[in-house]
């Protein structure tokens, strides 16, 4: 086996778990695509030295969210827009295709930290510590994010408003 | 917070479905084309410059430097360890001699051969991903190593000179990732294992028997029984495991495992045949440096826990153990380290097409730990580039 090999075997592995997040970050399956092809890139360039260490895709993940949030280049316009608009109607929080639409909107329109904060707590289910770790800020500016990205998100879709504060009703209380 | 997470998750289910392996490897062999030609007109300025900043600023290297001759045909004594070499260390300088990939074998009166018919482990970074692995006896009497010639690995009786040979041959291209060699203490059996494992499979050799069994990959080889039919394996990441294997010659089967709640950094299995001494280690997760816990004894087979002992009696700052060869009941080698964990370097590291150095030479400290005890008491110090790249008899 030589190095392309284990690197194809390792992108195999772990690419879709990868695209998932760059997805989410983005909001975009271009730009996604973009971002997750610079990063196995910078990992295929280490690869001799990662595929020796025990969870070379720690590497990529860090390397993914910060590359995310460091990106300087031109988002495309309106990229991070869906094209799939919510109903001009009030609507219920219960009906899931539309809590999609109106939440993807919402995530989108977050700054990119404190997007990846959102991505990170509770789409990757990662503690304040971990999140902290990876965003390479400190516990105490993961909370901060956290709190303005969820106060935000409720102003952005005031039907998920009451959703939204219990869940960081729920935080707070974890904290305790 | 399910309710959010259960929306992104929906909201994930929309990313593309991707192969981006080709063209990766693509674009990366188009610009390194290109970077070549600029490479090469600028090597003669920097080469010129290193050579002279090298000879002024570097530290005293490895104290394992005495003079370096071939491993004779016999007649020689018990091994104490082998430190494999690589030559370019960031920092420091390399052994008098240096051979890339090689493993030297240094005996308990101290001296110091290399193996010239063992396959030298390429470069991590500079020439390809080749790891040739190597074990000693436990009483130091015997090594295995992948003999070059021969394409398999090759036990060799140091006294006697006596060379067996492997009834198969392992293709060059199985030696990659952190490969792991175990010789039994009678040279018998050889068990062959990687980590991170990719595709292709373990095995174990019976040399006397003229045998071979195919084992799962991805484990470390931690003990064999002295009949050689039962087979431990532990593993580290991404989850610690245990896994044995009974009657390895007469069924095909994979054994049992048991994953266990916590990470740990393994030793050999113990004397008694049953129990196996771990450190305990502390992820966040995906990271790569832990933090050291307790010392504990767990049941091989079932995982459970027998013991746990806070590690006394080490020098301040150690920062990781590696647990090596029983030295009777209740003692068992911890090789030591104090190296920070430089998070910077592992995630932001030099871009090894443009650096590929070496780990610097780092002195090593052994401890005989007391298992009931946890009392650690020094014993020598070694100087090797990692814990991989030294080897001590009796263990992985």
């Amino acid at each position: 086996m030589d190095r392309n090999d284990s690197f194809r075997e390792f992108v195999a592995g772990h690419q879709q778990a990868l695209m998932r997040t760059a997805y989410l970050l983005t909001g975009d399956p271009h730009l996604a695509e973009d971002l997750l092809q610079s990063v196995l890139l910078k990992v295929l360039r280490r690869w001799s030295r990662l595929s020796r260490v025990e969870r070379p895709e720690a590497y990529a993940r860090k390397a993914l969210v910060n590359q995310y949030i460091s990106w300087r280049r031109p988002r495309r316009a309106g990229a991070e827009l869906s094209t799939a608009a919510p109903p001009e109607r009030p609507y219920s929080s219960e009906d899931a295709t539309i809590v999609r639409v109106v939440m993807r909107q919402a995530l989108m329109r977050l700054p990119p930290r404190q997007r990846a904060v959102i991505v990170l707590r509770y789409y990757e289910d990662r503690t304040e510590r971990e999140t902290a770790e990876l965003l390479g800020c400190s516990v105490g500016t993961v909370k901060s994010q956290a709190h303005y990205a969820l106060a935000r998100l409720r102003e952005l879709a005031p039907e998920l408003a009451p959703r939204l504060a219990e869940l960081e009703t729920d935080v707070r209380e974890g904290q305790r | 917070m399910t309710w959010l997470r259960d929306v992104l998750v929906d909201l994930a289910g929309d990313s593309p479905q991707v192969d981006l392996a080709e063209r990766t490897i693509m674009i990366r062999d188009r610009r390194r084309r290109t970077a070549i030609s600029l490479v090469a007109a600028a090597m003669v300025v920097v080469t010129a410059l290193g050579v002279t900043v090298a000879a002024r600023l570097l530290p005293p290297g490895p104290d394992d430097a005495a003079s370096v001759s071939d491993l004779p045909a016999k007649g020689v004594g018990p091994l104490s360890h082998a430190v494999r070499t690589y030559c370019r260390p960031a920092s420091g300088r390399a052994p008098e001699d240096c051979r890339d990939g090689e493993w030297r074998l240094v005996t308990r009166d101290g001296r110091t051969y290399r193996v010239p018919d063992a396959l030298p482990g390429l470069v991590p970074g500079r020439t390809g991903l080749r790891d040739s692995p190597l074990a000693i006896s436990r009483d130091g009497g015997k090594i295995a190593y992948y003999g070059a010639e021969e394409e398999t690995f090759v036990v060799r009786d140091l006294a006697s000179g006596r060379r067996t040979t492997a009834p198969a041959k392992v293709p060059k291209e199985w030696l990659y990732s952190r490969t792991r060699l175990m010789l039994s203490d009678d040279g018998r059996y050889v068990t062959f294992m990687k980590n991170p494992q990719f595709k292709d499979p373990g095995l174990i050799f019976d040399l006397r028997a003229g045998a071979v069994r195919e084992l799962p990959n991805g484990w470390v080889p931690a003990g064999l029984s002295p009949d050689g039919g039962t087979l431990t394996l532990s593993q580290y990441a991404p989850r610690s495991m245990l896994r044995t294997i009974p009657r390895l010659w007469t069924t095909s089967g994979g054994g049992t495992s048991v994953t266990l709640p916590q990470d740990y950094e393994f030793s050999p299995l113990a004397p008694d045949g049953r129990s196996i001494a771990a450190v305990e280690r502390y992820f966040a997760r995906d990271f790569p440096c832990p933090r050291l816990g307790n010392l504990v004894v767990l049941d091989a087979r079932t995982g459970v826990k027998l013991r746990s002992v806070i590690v006394q009696g080490l020098d301040a700052g150690v920062t990781s153990l590696s647990l090596r060869t029983w030295l009777g009941p209740e003692e068992v080698t911890a090789l030591a380290e104090s190296v920070p964990c430089d998070l910077e370097a592992y995630h932001e590291g030099p871009d090894e097409e443009a650096e590929q150095l070496d780990q610097p030479y780092r002195t090593l400290t052994a401890y005989a730990v007391n298992v009931e005890t946890g009392r650690a008491r020094k014993l020598t110090t070694y100087t090797a580039q990692d814990f991989f790249e030294i080897v001590l008899p009796g263990a992985v």
